[in-house]
């Protein structure tokens, strides 16, 4: 049962003093409920302060007042805010096997959706343009097969994730690092709302009103590995926030999944560093979905527009460009080498195979195969 | 006591035309004193000074006496050293030192220039308007500083006569000595001796950007490249000028008189026959790019009229300045408002603007890794305002080009084999809006373009497929037709067929990957 207005307030006043999991099991335990706790500091009670240390009993007993707990009370109310304790039935399953699971969640949406085959994906915030196609692209083939993208909203990557599942058709979990009603980055409050429209969840540990901090991510990185069967990383640099989620998934126990990005390029030496150490190598949907065992029910034969295309016969210019495009992505200036065509000839013939869906434009005048 | 009195005509410049400046000077044997009136500013009232040492440089002894100048018409600021002339010949004649021939009519000989202290005449700015105008006024004998003269030598039916020293004026006026007309300089001529700007054939590679910078110049369209550090960017702006058709005679004639006024013009030089290329640093202001000032001078938008005005590095430039180009774009003209003086100048010219495609630069470039976080992307994109981007019709990226390519690469096109095509588009365009008051596709308004410029059956097809698959707006989809009637002008052909809007869609691909 998840918990009604009233008792959320108590669950944010609890979680804004940012205690350590494990204190606030044991005040739960001793109290019962974090109402339990609010009347028990109020009356000053020898127990309070035999369980927390001196910093966090004064910052719990300043933010112990009415007023203030009218305030959470109308923000979770304004941003449709629920919160559950661990020790609820709906509580996801997943989470509890966490030695440092979060006692108190908060969250907006569907909780039931994050249950079932969840599976997380992380990645640079300031990722490549390739990494992020194909993070999308992963994203949205592992949905039709029914799996849930968990991610934690930011820029990059992770946007990409969330949008990829949701194209799929499959609900998309974010954990944040922040209260839920101001969530970090505000950019991405549009990906948010849709997100929601897709019958999505929108997970925190952090009271509402808590700002982002820097420490906040890695600690809610943890969640997100948490509730997902297994890891995908899509591009990473050595040195990097996805790095502490490959270190939790490692910690517990689950396979990390890495994306082969472009061995050239600084963005993706994280990657490679651990596709040598023992990731797992994958290239599409279907490697993962057959390592996770999840193929007992093969995709149905898609019948895309593919085919029916195939019929339409080519100009020799479009063949010429489509032969040169075999290899990988070319400039502008290479195509024009390698096709002979002239600047004019070459422009119209790109348009019109871009408009067939047959190549895509690529930022940096480059050109490649549409996959 | 004797009285004396002498007047002298001379021309100033307000705005972009000049008007007719009376040099009245009043002489009285009284206290010794010399007094300007007439709304002179600084540097006018200065010239008492100059034109003393001067005189007596020339060779003429000044006897004291009261002297009153009078610049008639009184209420109208005049401005500049360019007084120092006429002011110098009424007061010698006042104060005795020079008797005119009788034979010469003071009222119709017109005189400007400034003088040193040794009595030489050095060149003044804004000398094109004032001889127009001199002509206008019915003057038949214009005398001037000598590095002005070619400036003004493809003015007919009035005698210029360019002087270098004080003492030849006065030795003409007195009828001793006689100073050689400046000849004729026909504008041919002048075109002739044009100083060659960069040519094409410099630019190595860049067959795409090539292409879209002639598109651009035949339909005199506006044109935006995003490109990495090093592409080439500022090279293909600076051709641009060298392909574009000849200016005709009016249009010389309206550039160099802004840039007369200015004091842009190089001494010595005539008319200018070379599209003016004005590339502003991105840290200038608002009334340095539109006009302005306390005497409300021409902007850089001016200056580039007939020609190119580029802006390299658009975002960095400031919101007001970057806004503030709407309406010359719009218009081809600005009104520049102070509150001492308004005026309108012309500012008809072909915007080409550059920037990287972020911050540092590189986002997008297979050689190195862009190091930007994508709302640093998007915020510095941003800074391009949708109104603005609405009136530049080409938007391309350009790419470098490899080292090893760039040694390898033939010969490139040069700059006349592209200008030639460039002429003929234009020759089709000029016959096809005859009477309209256009003279080329980038002026169409929207209405228009649905009149000019409608695509046979298989490119609108194409068109609609292109705007649904690519995510196109509406702003695009008229961009395109426009560019695309360019494009059929450029292969002479009357009908816009798929071909021209397919390429035309190409030039329309940051749409899709940079303003979404």
């Amino acid at each position: 049962m998840s918990r009604s207005l009233t008792d959320s307030r108590y669950d944010c006043w609890l979680a804004s003093a940012c205690m350590p999991s494990g204190m606030v099991r044991k005040l739960l335990l001793e109290f019962g409920s974090p109402e339990g706790c609010y009347l028990a500091l109020q009356k000053h009670e020898e127990a309070v302060s035999q369980i927390i240390t001196p910093r966090f009993y004064r910052m719990l007993s300043e933010s112990g007042r009415e007023e203030i707990l009218q305030k959470y009370g109308k923000k979770l109310e304004q941003h449709s805010i629920r919160s559950i304790l661990y020790t609820d039935p709906l509580y996801p399953e997943s989470l509890k096997d966490l030695s440092d699971s979060p006692p108190v969640l908060f969250y907006q949406g569907n909780l039931e959706c994050s249950g079932g085959r969840a599976l997380c994906m992380v990645g640079s915030r300031a990722a490549s343009y390739s990494g992020q196609k194909a993070a999308r692209k992963l994203a949205a083939d592992l949905g039709t097969q029914g799996v849930t993208i968990i991610s934690g909203m930011a820029s990059g990557i992770d946007a990409a994730a969330h949008q990829g599942c949701m194209e799929g058709k499959s609900p998309t979990v974010a954990v944040l690092g922040c209260g839920l009603d101001k969530p970090y980055p505000a950019d991405n409050i549009p990906l948010r709302d849709e997100i929601l429209k897709n019958d999505g969840l929108i997970l925190s540990e952090y009271a509402p009103g808590e700002k982002a901090a820097g420490w906040h991510f890695p600690v809610r990185n943890r969640i997100i590995v948490g509730l997902s069967r297994a890891l995908i990383l899509m591009e990473a640099r050595i040195r990097s926030g996805s790095m502490t989620s490959v270190n939790h998934a490692l910690e517990q126990g689950k396979d990390v999944f890495v994306y082969p990005g472009d061995p050239a390029s600084e963005n993706f030496e994280g990657n490679h560093q651990l596709l040598r150490e023992g990731g797992i190598y994958f290239t599409s949907a279907r490697d993962i979905l057959e390592d996770m065992h999840w193929l007992d029910n093969p995709p149905a034969v898609r019948h895309n527009s593919d085919c029916a295309q195939e019929q339409i016969t080519r100009t020799p210019e479009e063949e010429k460009v489509i032969k040169a495009l075999k290899p990988g992505s070319l400039s502008f200036e290479q195509l024009l080498i390698h096709t002979e065509l002239s600047p004019s000839v070459l422009m119209s013939t790109l348009t019109i195979l871009q408009i067939r869906g047959v190549i895509e434009a690529m930022p940096g005048k480059q050109y490649k195969i549409k996959q | 006591m004797e009285e004396i009195m002498a007047r002298t005509v001379s021309f100033g410049v307000s705005g972009v035309n000049g008007f007719r400046v009376n040099v009245e000077v009043f002489g009285i044997d009284s206290m010794p004193g010399l007094e300007i009136i007439g709304l002179p500013d600084t540097s006018v009232r200065e010239s008492k000074d100059r034109v003393n040492a001067a005189i007596i440089n020339s060779g003429r002894e000044i006897k004291p006496r009261r002297i009153t100048i009078n610049l008639a018409p009184a209420d109208m600021k005049k401005e500049g050293p360019s007084f120092d002339l006429p002011i110098a010949v009424g007061f010698m004649t006042v104060v005795k030192a020079l008797t005119p021939d009788p034979h010469i009519d003071m009222d119709k000989t017109a005189m400007f220039g400034e003088l040193s202290l040794d009595g030489s005449v050095q060149p003044i700015n804004g000398a094109l308007p004032m001889v127009i105008s001199a002509k206008e006024n019915g003057m038949e004998t214009v005398i001037l500083p000598e590095k002005n003269a070619r400036e003004v030598s493809c003015i007919q039916g009035i005698k210029i006569l360019p002087v270098h020293h004080l003492k030849q004026v006065i030795h003409w006026l007195e009828g001793k000595e006689n100073i050689p007309e400046q000849e004729q300089i026909s504008f041919e001529t002048l075109k002739n001796e044009a100083v060659p700007v960069m040519d094409m054939s410099q630019i190595k590679g860049q067959k795409g950007a090539r292409r879209a910078v002639e598109v651009a110049a035949a339909g005199g369209h506006n044109m935006l490249m995003i490109g990495v550090p090093g592409s080439g960017k500022t090279m293909l702006a600076r051709c641009i000028p060298g392909i574009l058709p000849p200016m005709s005679f009016e249009e010389s004639l309206e550039t160099t008189r802004i840039h007369s006024i200015c004091g842009r013009l190089p001494a010595g030089s005539g008319l200018m026959v070379t599209r003016p290329f004005c590339a502003p640093h991105h840290n200038a202001s608002v009334a340095s790019l539109i006009g302005g000032g306390q005497d409300a001078k021409p902007g850089e938008v001016s200056l580039a009229h007939n020609g190119v005005l580029f802006l390299d590095e658009l975002p960095e430039f400031s919101r007001g300045a970057l806004e503030a180009l709407r309406q010359p774009l719009e218009d081809g003209i600005v009104s520049v408002a102070r509150v001492k003086r308004q005026a309108q100048y012309q500012s008809s010219f072909m915007l080409i603007a550059a920037m990287n495609p972020c911050p540092c630069g590189y986002y997008g470039s297979n050689r190195r890794t862009c190091r930007c976080t994508p709302p640093e992307i998007r915020r510095y994109l941003d800074r391009v305002s949708g109104p603005l981007l609405d009136r530049i019709d080409l938007q391309i990226e350009v790419d470098s080009v490899p080292v090893n390519e760039i040694n390898d690469a033939e010969p490139s096109e040069s700059s006349a084999a592209v200008a030639e095509r460039v002429r003929k588009a234009r020759e089709i365009q000029q016959l096809r809006y005859k009477g309209t008051g256009k003279h080329c596709n980038a002026q169409l308004t929207n209405t228009e373009v649905g009149k000019y410029c409608t695509p046979d059956a298989e490119g609108l097809r194409l068109l609609n497929m292109a705007v649904d698959s690519m995510h196109l707006s509406m702003r695009a989809y008229q961009r395109i037709l426009k560019v695309a009637r360019t494009i059929a002008d450029l292969a002479d052909e009357e009908t816009i067929s798929s071909v021209h809007i397919a390429e035309a869609v190409q030039y329309r691909e940051l749409d899709q990957k940079y303003w979404r």
